[in-house]
């Protein structure tokens, strides 16, 4: 099992009221996966996709992620889990605007250590070249197309050849064409072995993963299979 | 990511702001430049100052004086007093263990005379510690001997104006001129000295050219030919070192009075001198601090406030490094290298400009100026500095935002 949760819970306190976006989430994701996790919003499935991509720790619940307990991690370490386990797709792409693609591609390795600069640039030219964009390369990210960028976006997302690909609505902000292609990417992706998790409230993105959870009000409602 | 993989990405990082690095860089180079020729001109002022002190006579001399006394009310013991005379400079040499030098002095106006030249020029009597205690060295020949004075010897040395009124370029040692008649051999000539205060109209004026126009003799054979008694004009000792003046004042005192047997004398030191050298020097200190202190915090202020903009403008770009793996340590390590990299290359260009402008109010308004290598090390040292501090609140700042929430931010 490369995801297993116990019982997540997250709460906020705002003072007057305590929110509970998290009311425990116990589910597990085997490795090659291909998953949906969908819900409106409000439905907590932001905050879900923050543990899962340690951005965030729970309140109480135990989650492991390739055999360690990362809910007991804080600080550096998560800053590492995040850097060697996880690649962030964001639905606003997220590319640095004044560097060219191959600095931005290139940036994971940069906190991942242990590679030279030229061996870095080496790595995020061949990731780049993976997602269609070899011809790209010094371009900046406002000289692209959405659907450009967000190949790029996943291009960074996959060289530090992380375990899972986590992608908070990948589509939200393209148009239905440029959409198709970049889910033709990540179905792609998973074809050739990688755990893919989409984040979406939209159902036809969620149709491309094999297995969909739906979390409504804080807990799983429904898991469905294809 | 190591250090200087650090500094390599925040000069990137920097090119890649180009408009902001310019300007907080401009504001470090203005502030490095303006204190660079502050230091300079005050350090110039400071050396000027300074400089006058030095060459008008070392700060360790004492000067005793007679007391004026109305003759009428004048007591038994005033009127038996014969005053300041050579003898007491003879004691004072005897007894007073500070004491290094003693010059007594007579002057007189004589008629002189080389050739068919004939003048009035000032004479001093004195005795071979004159030079010394008055910071005079000599250029050609001899100063006046100790067994000159034992001798009476009938030898001048000539002050450096009025060798060149009688001799103009001819030799002058070794020839033979004339005091009310009476021929001395001349044995050396003074040097120079000069120190030049610009005056109105940019007229410059040796205000130690007195100095230069002055013959001496030996005081004993002053006091031989052409006076009465042995009474002095003057007469200056000086201390084995400025620590030693008070206790000189007190030998001199304890000689003279049991000498004249009533204070009719008056031993004062350059202590208003040094003090007033050291009110200076303390006076430029403080101006030279608060200067320094005040541009490099206007300076610092930039950095922090324009540090602080830019992160609020970053706050996404720190989010996203943050998803993709980077600590708070390695945020902090960025911001921290690049307030860095901005101060010491504007530290650096400051430097450049603040000696191109010491330069140009050196020749072009003609003001004394001074750098040293403290003031650099000062002004490029404190603007490192000043980048590193104030860097370290904005720095700590983006550390610590909370990546979900960067993320979030619009």
């Amino acid at each position: 099992m490369l995801i297993r949760t116990e019982e997540l819970t997250k709460s906020y306190d705002l003072g007057a009221a305590e929110v509970r976006a998290l009311r425990g989430v116990t589910f597990g994701i085997e490795e090659g996966e291909y998953v949906a996790i969908m819900g409106p919003s409000g439905s907590g499935k932001s905050t879900l996709m923050h543990i899962l991509g340690c951005l965030d720790t729970p309140s109480t619940g135990r989650y492991f992620l390739n055999g360690t307990e990362v809910s007991e991690l804080h600080g550096r370490e998560l800053a590492r889990v995040r850097n060697k386990e996880i690649g962030f797709v964001f639905q606003n792409f997220n590319l640095l605007p004044r560097v060219d693609l191959v600095a931005n591609v290139a940036l994971p390795l940069v906190y991942h250590g242990g590679m030279n600069r030229a061996e870095r640039r080496k790595q995020a030219v061949r990731a780049l070249e993976s997602v269609g964009l070899g011809h790209r390369l010094k371009h900046r990210p406002n000289e692209l197309s959405g659907g450009e960028r967000q190949r790029a976006s996943i291009a960074r997302a996959l060289v530090t050849e992380p375990s899972i690909l986590l992608a908070d609505e990948p589509t939200g902000n393209l148009d239905q064409k440029t959409g198709r292609e970049i889910m033709g990417i990540l179905d792609e992706l998973s074809k050739a072995g990688k755990t893919v998790i989409l984040v979406t409230h939209d159902s036809n993105v969620a149709a491309h993963a094999r297995r969909t959870v739906e979390i409504e009000d804080g807990t799983i409602a429904r898991e469905g299979r294809a | 990511m190591n250090l200087l993989e650090s500094v390599g990405a925040g000069a990137r990082d920097m090119a890649s702001h180009k408009g902001r690095a310019v300007i907080t860089i401009i504001g470090i180079v203005l502030g490095t430049a303006s204190v660079v020729a502050v230091l300079s001109l005050m350090r110039g002022g400071e050396k000027q100052t300074e400089d006058f002190f030095d060459e008008m006579g070392g700060l360790r001399e004492l000067r005793i004086t007679n007391t004026h006394s109305h003759t009428l009310f004048q007591t038994a013991a005033e009127r038996a007093s014969e005053r300041l005379t050579y003898r007491d400079a003879q004691a004072i040499r005897r007894a007073c263990p500070s004491v290094l030098t003693v010059d007594p002095e007579i002057t007189r106006y004589l008629t002189v005379s080389y050739g068919d030249k004939t003048f009035r020029m000032k004479v001093l009597g004195t005795n071979r510690d004159y030079p010394h205690a008055d910071n005079m060295p000599v250029a050609e020949g001899r100063f006046i001997s100790d067994k000159d004075c034992e001798n009476y010897a009938n030898v001048i040395m000539m002050g450096p104006t009025y060798k060149e009124d009688l001799f103009g370029d001819e030799e002058a040692i070794g020839k033979t001129i004339t005091l009310e008649g009476i021929p001395f051999e001349v044995v050396g000539i003074m040097t120079k000295k000069e120190f030049y205060f610009e005056g109105s109209g940019g007229s410059e004026r040796n205000v130690l050219e007195w100095f230069n126009r002055s013959h001496y003799i030996p005081i004993t054979t002053m006091i031989r030919r052409f006076t009465v008694n042995d009474r002095l004009d003057g007469l200056e000792i000086s201390a084995v070192s400025v620590e030693a003046v008070p206790a000189l004042i007190e030998e001199a005192n304890r000689v003279l009075l049991r000498r004249h047997g009533v204070e009719d004398f008056n031993v004062e030191s350059k202590s208003e001198q040094i003090q007033q050298r050291n009110d200076q020097e303390a006076f430029f200190n403080i101006i030279f601090w608060a200067v320094a202190f005040v541009s490099l915090f206007v300076g610092g202020v930039v950095i922090a406030n324009i540090m602080l903009a830019s992160i609020t403008e970053r706050i996404r770009e720190i989010g996203v490094r943050k998803a993709i793996g980077a600590s708070g340590r390695d945020v902090f390590v960025q911001f921290v290298v690049e307030a860095l990299v901005v101060t010491a290359s504007g530290g650096a260009f400051g430097l450049l400009l603040g000696l191109g402008l010491v330069t140009i109010t050196d020749r072009v308004l003609n003001m004394p100026t001074e750098v040293t290598p403290a003031i650099l090390v000062i002004a490029f040292g404190c603007s490192v500095a000043v980048g590193v501090i104030f860097g370290l609140f904005p720095a700590i700042r983006a550390a610590r935002l909370d990546p979900v929430e960067a993320l979030r931010y619009q």
